[in-house]
């Protein structure tokens, strides 16, 4: 609980009636199902954890007529686009490249900022002034940490389609063969080793010629490859297939299983013993091979130039091949891109909020806030509110929420304001006594009122500006002790407020004394983690009328008047979180 | 708001801070040693016993202030010191610890040719190198010994009589690494004070001169 005291969370049951949540569509009442009605909700079930959100976080359902918290909702991408260069990526793109800017965008390897492109050559004399320089090799620079590409060893020559020209070159400045020729290349050795007698002097011959270990993407590139030929060909074509691997935990053999089962080859290879498939057994086939001599190359690479030149684990962690481990083995990393979501009701799909679809705009086309649609509960200690109006911060004034005194009486102003446009009728419900070891009891003085309609503001301000604040300015112009049961205590345009007592419970400090009968903390040393916390869990009816919504109410599906006014009827539970309980000295 | 130099030490005080207020009046002693060619704005203000050196093309932006009553104050060529960016040793509670009514004259700060002081940054370091950019908001402790080609980025708080290498930069959270961009490469050292002997006549045709009230 995050929050400072004093809170207000509201329960959204979408666990609870998940059941019935599909079968529901049309019930405008919510059905807080029979016994759900009975059962008081325990702020203090582990559970409740996971129901209870602010307000600010609930979205509303207009169809279903029901809170949606960010469990019951569908999240759906609308669009992809880069942080860095606001552009947006089509979906197609995002399958087939990845989730990743391939414009000019790259972040630091060291520090994650942004990098930006810089040019090489040196500024021209003052003469020509214009911004039209751009010429010479380019680099890419950070401007924070300024790290840049000619640490390790990378010019561009165009300062556009960095990506395209990153692929081809290494670290230090070789250019790295497009994959067409990596394919030819890789065929003529195909054709050079089929003519060798034994894969095994292959290896060896390939570890001779292979001055550097090749890159992760090589790897890769080499061994899908094999794998896909070894698919399609079949064993047969493969003379020299080692049959001494196959058992179940060998991919081979895994996909020889999987193969068993796709409809295609089915039915011939059952006939025939299936074809064992092969490992890679050479460079070239993507068989990667541990070599001391890279383990010799990294000593002496940690013995020359320190731990300074190593990797911290996050700066490791964002590279895209992550078997790094030194400073100039780092490459620019393409910005990720990121989502814009839409949100849609999980038992309707109703869209419940969208987002403009244009990058560059942070606003919504749909958002149907809880906020608009929920009566708002707010609380306060009663004695916080009197002493200063001019004060703002009135709600700290001279209360000190986290140290509740223990069974005495404790007045508090419960506020309900009504963001209809229909004034509302209120039903509060608590039980007189907490839950839990610490037993607090709770009265609403006036568990029934109305609430006005959210009209315009300037027709209070230039109506009835007198008639606002009747009571309450008699109350508190007098004393405090005006308190009466089963009056409302102030009233607004569209709020009212009422008192709630509370008495807050004795919390127990010692073991051995009288515990309460629960088996759960007979044991217990102590308090319970926030068992000093007073939460009212309080049921919250709202009767009201409204317009029947043309195009929802078809006739005969609820007690309709046509043309004329619907009853309706909403009911959540909410947590009031009043303050700490001061234990007993 | 323009400042002269005080004739002599400030009283001491609890807090022996310049007062700007009393120092306005005083007549701006000898020791303001000011080249022609240097760009003084309007607000900007140097003020303090000991001497100041403002060598050629000095930039100092409206409301820079330029501090020598704790000690020398010498801006190598071509320094740019930006809107209420402070350079010099600042009162403080050792410094206020005076002898005899006279506080103790410190070592002073001395920055490099080409520094970049940005906004709002206080710079009380013994030495700031050459070409070294000291970002907004920089607290640049006293008795620090910055090198060569360094950054310090924004809002980074160096400690006092903390030694800097050349070609460091200081980011993130106190982070350091070295600038191995600039440090290898010569050509881009150059460019840099080149970009920045350029970005000095662009002050030059834009801020208002204000040099001839300092030079006497
Ligand atoms: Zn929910
Ligand atoms: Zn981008
Ligand atoms: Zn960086
Ligand atoms: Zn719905």
């Amino acid at each position: 609980m995050a929050l400072p005291f004093p809170y207000t969370y509201y329960s959204c049951d979408c666990f609870d009636s998940a059941a019935a949540v599909p079968t529901a569509k049309r019930a405008s009442h919510p059905p807080p199902a029979d016994d759900e009605d009975e059962r008081t909700f325990d702020p203090r079930n582990p559970r409740s954890n996971y129901a209870l959100y602010p307000l600010e976080h609930l979205l509303y359902c207009e169809d279903c007529r029901q809170i949606r918290c960010p469990r019951c909702v569908l999240e759906e991408t609308l669009n992809w686009f880069c942080p860095s260069c606001l552009f947006e990526v089509p979906s197609s793109m995002i399958k087939s490249e990845g989730n990743r800017c391939t414009r000019n965008c790259y972040n630091c390897p060291v520090c994650t900022s942004s990098m930006t492109v810089s040019s090489l050559e040196p500024p021209k004399h003052p003469s020509n002034d214009d911004t039209g320089g751009l010429a010479g090799p380019f680099f890419l620079c950070c401007p924070y940490c300024h790290w840049s590409t000619l640490d390790i060893g990378i010019e561009f020559e165009k300062h556009t389609g960095i990506t395209q020209q990153l692929a081809r070159i290494k670290n230090g400045g070789q250019v790295v063969p497009s994959l067409k020729e990596r394919e030819k290349a890789r065929e003529k050795r195909h054709e050079a080793r089929d003519g060798l007698a034994a894969a095994r002097e292959d290896i060896s011959v390939e570890l001779s010629d292979a001055a550097d270990p090749p890159a992760q993407e090589d790897v890769f590139s080499n061994l899908s490859s094999f794998y896909k030929s070894q698919l399609s060909l079949g064993a047969s074509s493969h003379p020299f297939s080692p049959h001494h691997d196959i058992n179940f935990s060998s991919p081979s053999s895994f996909s020889r299983i999987m193969n068993l089962y796709s409809s295609a080859s089915s039915k011939k290879q059952k006939r025939d013993k299936p074809p064992p498939m092969r490992e890679a057994s050479s460079v070239a086939e993507g068989l990667a091979i541990h070599t001391s001599s890279s383990d010799h190359a990294a000593i002496q690479d940690l013995k020359l130039r320190g731990w300074d030149h190593t990797l911290t684990y996050s700066q490791k962690n964002n590279q895209l091949d992550q078997s790094v481990r030194f400073a100039s083995e780092l490459r620019p990393s393409p910005t990720l891109l990121c989502t814009k979501r839409g949100k849609r009701c999980r038992a309707c799909r109703h869209i419940l909020s969208k987002p403009e679809p244009k990058i560059t705009s942070t606003r919504y086309k749909i958002k149907l806030l809880a906020s608009n649609h929920i009566p708002r509960l707010s609380i306060r200690a009663l004695s916080a509110s009197l002493p200063l109006p001019t004060v703002p911060s009135s709600a700290a004034q001279g209360f000190d929420y986290s140290h509740l005194q223990p069974s005495a009486t404790i007045h508090f102003l419960l506020t309900v304001s009504n963001p209809l446009f229909e004034p509302v009728r209120i039903t509060l419900a608590t039980p007189s006594t907490t839950m839990g070891k610490v037993k607090s009891k709770v009265t609403i003085l006036c568990p029934q009122f109305d609430v006005g309609a959210n009209t315009d503001v300037w027709d209070e301000a230039l109506s009835s500006t007198p008639a606002r604040r009747g009571g309450p300015s008699d109350s508190s112009s007098a004393n405090s002790t005006q308190v009466e049961a089963g009056k409302i205590w102030e009233r607004g345009r569209n709020w009212t407020s009422i008192i709630l007592e509370v008495v807050p419970g004795i919390i127990e400090q010692h073991r051995g004394l009288t515990f309460g009968g629960d088996q759960k903390y007979r044991d217990d040393d102590g308090l319970v983690e926030d068992e000093d916390v007073l939460e009212i869990p309080i049921f919250v009816r709202i009767e009201y009328e409204s317009d029947v919504a043309v195009e929802d109410r078809a006739p005969g599906t609820e007690s309709t008047r046509p043309g004329g006014k619907e009853k309706r009827e909403e009911a959540f539970w909410s947590v009031l979180g009043v303050g700490k309980i001061k234990p007993l000295q | 708001m323009s400042a002269t130099l005080t004739p002599t030490p400030p009283t001491p005080k609890p807090r022996p801070t310049p007062s700007k207020r009393a120092s306005t009046a005083l007549p701006r002693p000898p020791a303001l040693n000011i080249d022609p060619s240097a760009l003084i704005a309007q607000h900007a203000s140097l003020a303090g016993p000991h001497p100041i050196l403002v060598a050629a093309n000095v930039v100092l932006h409206p409301h820079a202030k330029i501090s020598s009553v704790h000690g020398k104050v010498l801006l190598g060529e071509g320094v740019c010191v930006a809107e209420r960016a402070v350079v010099g040793v600042q009162g403080g509670p050792e410094v206020g610890a005076s002898i005899g009514g006279v506080t103790p004259p410190t070592a002073g700060v001395v920055v490099g040719n080409g520094v970049v002081i940005e906004t709002g940054a206080v710079v009380e370091a013994e030495e700031v190198g050459e070409g070294t950019v000291v970002e907004g908001g920089v607290r640049v402790g006293r008795g620090c010994d910055i090198g060569r080609f360094c950054t310090i980025t924004a809002a980074s708080v160096i400690p006092p009589d903390t030694e800097i290498p050349d070609f460091t930069v200081v980011y993130g959270n106190g982070l350091r690494r070295v600038d191995t961009t600039l440090k290898e490469r010569t050509d881009l050292q150059e460019m840099r004070l080149v970009m920045h002997a350029k970005q000095i006549e662009v002050y030059k045709k834009l801020i208002p001169n204000n040099v001839g009230k300092w030079m006497g």
